[in-house]
C-alpha cells in the first residue's frame, strides 16, 4: 500500500473514529492508527482543509485541539468508515481464525464471539467459516491454554510467577521467579518477556519450555528499568560475546541460508560458513550434534573440544547395551 | 454574504498553517460567521506551528504555484459525492473542488477517471446514475447505504480479542494480512482505545516476526479455497535450480515459523508439500478464464493429518517402531508436543519412553541427537548402530579424518 493511499484510509477512519469518541488523546489516537505525533498532526491539518464545496470556513470540516484532546465536527457525512471490500471481510476472519488456533481456546471464545457478530453486520457470501478451518492450520505446541492465560493474566495483574523452566541454552530444568511483562509471538513459538529474579534482568522464555507455573497472589511493580530492560526481540539472531563460525556442505547450505539464527553468510568451495553470536555454547554443542557430519566447526577452538568430549560420552552410553540399566538410572547419568 | 475562497487562494504558495489562518482572518474580515471557526481552529494552528505541508507524492506544481494535494482533492471529492442529493455531474465536480479547476478539460478528465479508479479500488462505491429521466446525461453520487460500514456493538472482551488480531495481523505473517489490518483500521471506531478492559497499559502481547511474502500467502491461499490450480517454480532443498510445478493446492498450514502448502503436484503426480519461502516465481492461475473450480480436495482429506508430518516420517523408506528413553529432564516436553501422536509411557524415575514410526533414517538422528545425552534410541538395534555410525562420523571429522572405534 503506497504511502498517499495508506494516508487516505487512515483518515477516513480517523474522521469517525473522532466523531464517536469527541476528546480523544493524542497518546490514544496515535496507538489505535499506529502514527506519531507529528503524522497525525499532518492527518488533521489536512482534514481541516476539506469540507464540501465552497470551502468557506463554515463549509469546511471543523478540527480543534483543546489541550491534549481532538475534538472534530461538521463532517456527519464521514460519520462511518468505508464497508470493508470482499478481500478485507475475508483477510479479517482468516486472521482471526489465525489467531484462535494460536492462541487457544481462553482467548479464541472472544474472537469466535467477534467473528460471528461481523459476519452478521456485514454478511459474508463469499466464504463459510467451514472453508477456512479445512484451508488453513496453526497450531503449535506452545498454544496451550493451561499455561497461555494464566501467563497473560500475570502480565496484565503483575503478579509475580513461579516455574520450573527447561533452559536450552544451559540443558537444565530451572526454578525461577519472574515478574511478567509482555507475551509474544514470533517464530512459531510464544515468548514470555519477565523480570527473571534470579538473574536481575529481563529475558525472554519459550513458553513452551516451561514444564509448570503456579501464578503466585504476591503482586510486583514493574519498574521503568524492568520494561525498558527488554532484550533485543527472541526473533533476531543471537547477539553475544562468542563468535562461532561453521560451515556447512553444500548439500545442507540451502538449508542454513534460510536460518534466522546467522548473522552472515560466506560462500567457500567446500560449503557455505555461516557466522552467529552467542553467550553460551551449551545449545549450539546439541544443533551441532543435530546437524552432523554436515557441519564443521571453524571457530572457536573450545567449541570444537567440547562437542569432541560430549560426543565420546555418547558413544559411551551407546557402547552399553540398551534394556540392561536399572530403571531409576536416567540416562542424562551417563553423561560426561 | 460569506466570501468565497478560491482554490488559488487555497493553494497559495507556500501553503502554510499560517497562510491558511491568515486567510481565515481575512475571511472574518467580511463576515462574522467565520469567527467560530477561525477560533476553534486556532489551538490546532499553534500546535501545529507553522511549518509548512509536505507534499503529497500527488502533487504537481501548476504555473508556480504549488497544486492542491492530491489526498485534499479525493478527501473532498468523497466527501462531495456522499453528501449528494442528486448525482452530480462532471462539470459540477470540475468546478466546484480545487485541485480541478486549474486543469484543462482534457487534463481534468484524465485526473478524474484516475481518481475514481483509485477510490473504487479502495472500496469506495462510486455510482454512475442518470440525471434525469431520459437517462441522456448522467453524474456521480456515492450512496450512503453502500459506503457506510455498518456499526458493531463488540463487547470488551471482543475489543481485546480483535485489537489482538490487529497487531497480529500487522506483523505481516498470515495470507491477506494488509486486508486484515485494513478492515480492522475501518472497525476502530467500534474498538475504541488501547486497552478496552480499561487498563492503563495496552494489553501485554505482541507479534514479532518476519514479513513472509504476502502475495504468495495470499494466492495460495485464495487459489486453495476457489479450488484453482497454480503454477509456480519451486526450488526444492536438494536442488539446486527450481523447477516449474502444477499444483492443486488443497491447504495450508504455519509450522515452526514457516508456511507449508500441501497439495496434488502434477509434476510427481501425489501428493506433496511445498515450503512457501522456496517458491522462486509468482503463484499464477493455471486456468484463470475458469470462473469456477479445477479441482476438488478428495473426500476424506484432513489438513492436519499432513500438518504435523514429522521429519522422520517424511520419506519413502519402510516404516520401522523406534523406541526413545528420555530423561525426566525433557520427558515432559516431548510428551506434551508428540504425546498425541505417539505412545509415550513414564518410567517410576520420571524419565519417558516414546514409540515413533521412522521412515527416514537421517532425520530420526537429527531429532535424537539433538536431545545430546537427554536421549536414547532403545531400539531397533539397526537405529541405534545408525546412531552411533553418526557419532563416529562427527567424532573423525573433530579428530581430523583419523577412524574411530568406540
Amino acid at each position: 500500500m503506497s504511502g498517499p493511499e495508506a494516508r487516505l484510509r487512515r483518515m477516513l477512519a480517523l474522521i469517525p473514529y473522532v466523531l464517536k469518541h469527541q476528546g480523544a488523546t493524542f497518546r490514544e489516537l496515535c496507538e489505535v492508527f499506529g502514527v506519531t505525533r507529528e503524522q497525525l498532526i499532518r492527518d488533521l491539518e489536512l482534514i481541516f482543509l476539506c469540507g464540501q464545496p465552497d470551502y468557506t470556513p463554515a463549509d469546511l470540516i471543523e478540527v480543534s485541539i483543546e489541550g491534549d484532546r481532538v475534538f472534530i465536527g461538521m463532517a456527519d457525512y464521514f460519520a462511518r468508515p468505508v464497508r470493508f471490500t470482499p478481500s478485507e471481510l475475508a483477510g479479517l476472519y482468516l486472521a482471526c481464525s489465525a489467531l484462535a488456533r494460536l492462541a487457544g481456546p481462553a482467548a479464541s471464545s472472544a474472537l469466535h464471539s467477534a467473528m460471528r457478530r461481523i459476519q452478521r453486520a456485514m454478511g459474508m457470501e463469499e466464504l463459510s467459516p467451514e472453508e477456512v478451518e479445512k484451508s488453513l492450520e496453526m497450531a503449535t505446541p506452545d498454544s496451550r491454554e493451561e499455561v497461555l492465560s494464566p501467563l497473560l493474566e500475570a502480565c496484565e495483574e503483575h503478579r509475580v510467577v513461579e516455574m520450573e523452566y527447561f533452559s536450552y541454552g544451559r540443558g537444565e530444568l530451572t526454578r525461577r521467579r519472574v515478574h511478567p511483562l509482555s507475551m509474544e509471538f514470533g517464530m512459531g513459538h510464544w515468548y514470555l518477556h519477565a523480570w527473571d529474579e534470579m538473574s536481575g534482568e529481563v529475558r525472554v522464555f519459550r513458553v513452551d519450555r516451561i514444564k509448570d507455573l503456579e501464578v503466585t497472589k504476591e503482586r510486583f511493580t514493574p519498574h521503568r528499568e524492568e520494561e525498558a530492560g527488554r532484550k533485543g526481540t527472541s526473533t533476531t539472531p543471537e547477539s553475544g560475546e562468542i563468535v562461532v563460525r561453521l560451515r556447512f556442505s553444500l548439500a545442507l547450505a540451502p538449508w542454513a541460508r534460510e536460518q534466522a539464527l546467522f548473522s552472515e553468510f560466506q560462500e567457500e568451495k567446500e560449503g557455505l560458513v555461516c557466522t552467529l553470536r552467542t553467550d553460551s555454547l551449551s545449545w549450539l554443542e546439541r544443533e551441532l550434534l543435530r546437524w552432523g557430519t554436515e557441519v564443521e566447526v571453524l571457530h572457536p577452538p573450545e567449541l570444537r573440544e567440547r562437542l569432541r568430549r560430549r560426543v565420546k560420552g555418547l558413544l559411551a552410553l551407546y557402547a552399553k547395551r540398551s534394556g540392561r540399566r536399572r530403571t531409576d538410572e536416567s540416562p542424562a547419568s551417563c553423561a560426561p | 454574504m460569506v466570501p468565497r475562497l478560491s482554490a488559488a487562494e487555497l493553494s497559495s504558495s507556500p501553503r502554510t498553517s499560517r497562510a491558511v489562518f491568515v486567510e481565515l482572518i481575512h475571511t472574518f474580515l467580511y463576515s462574522r460567521a467565520c469567527i467560530s471557526a477561525a477560533v476553534r481552529n486556532m489551538p490546532m494552528l499553534a500546535s501545529g506551528g507553522d511549518k509548512s505541508l509536505p507534499g503529497e507524492s500527488g502533487e504537481k506544481r501548476v504555473g508556480g504555484r504549488s497544486a492542491v494535494s492530491k489526498l485534499e482533492r479525493l478527501m473532498n471529492l468523497i466527501a462531495m459525492l456522499l453528501e449528494a442529493r442528486r448525482p452530480v455531474t462532471l462539470e459540477q465536480i470540475r468546478n466546484s473542488i480545487p485541485g480541478y479547476q486549474q486543469e484543462s478539460a482534457a487534463s481534468f478528465k484524465r485526473m478524474f477517471e484516475r481518481d475514481k479508479s483509485e477510490l473504487r479500488e479502495m472500496g469506495i462505491p462510486i455510482r454512475v446514475e442518470p440525471l434525469d429521466a431520459f437517462g441522456e446525461e448522467t453524474g456521480y453520487r456515492i450512496p450512503k447505504e453502500d459506503y457506510y460500514l455498518p456499526e458493531v456493538d463488540f463487547t470488551p472482551e471482543e475489543k481485546v480479542a480483535l485489537l489482538l488480531v490487529h497487531r497480529f495481523a500487522s506483523g505481516g505473517l498470515i495470507p491477506l494480512s494488509r486486508e486484515a489490518s485494513s478492515a480492522l483500521l475501518k472497525l476502530s471506531p467500534d474498538l475504541g482505545g488501547a486497552n478496552p478492559l480499561g487498563g492503563a497499559r495496552p494489553v501485554p502481547v505482541r507479534f514479532d516476526h518476519p514479513a513472509e511474502a504476502l502475495e504468495k500467502l495470499g494466492a495460495f491461499w485464495e487459489a486453495s479455497v476457489r479450488r484453482k490450480t497454480v503454477r509456480f517454480a519451486y526450488r526444492s532443498l536438494g536442488s539446486s535450480k527450481p523447477r516449474e510445478r502444477l499444483v492443486d493446492p488443497y491447504g495450508m498450514y504455519f509450522d515452526r515459523g514457516a508456511w507449508y502448502v500441501v497439495g496434488h503436484c502434477h509434476l510427481r503426480g501425489e501428493m506433496r508439500i511445498f515450503r512457501v519461502s522456496r517458491v522462486e516465481s509468482d503463484v499464477v492461475l493455471e486456468h484463470p478464464e475458469n470462473p469456477g473450480p479445477d479441482f476438488e480436495r478428495p473426500p476424506d482429506f484432513r489438513l492436519s493429518d499432513h500438518s504435523r508430518v514429522l521429519p522422520w516420517e517424511f520419506e519413502e523408506g519402510a516404516p520401522q517402531e523406534a523406541e526413545v528413553r528420555l530423561s525426566p529432564r525433557i520427558a515432559w516436553w516431548v510428551e506434551r508436543d508428540l504425546g498425541d501422536i505417539y505412545p509415550f509411557r513414564y518410567l517410576e524415575d520420571g524419565s519417558g519412553v516414546i514409540r515413533v514410526t521412522v521412515r527416514n533414517e537421517e532425520a530420526f538422528c537429527n531429532w535424537v541427537l539433538s536431545f545430546a545425552e537427554d536421549a536414547e534410541v532403545l531400539s531397533p538395534p539397526g537405529l541405534r548402530e545408525a546412531v552411533r555410525r553418526r557419532l563416529r562420523g562427527i567424532l573423525r571429522g573433530l579428530e581430523g579424518g583419523r577412524d574411530v572405534r568406540s
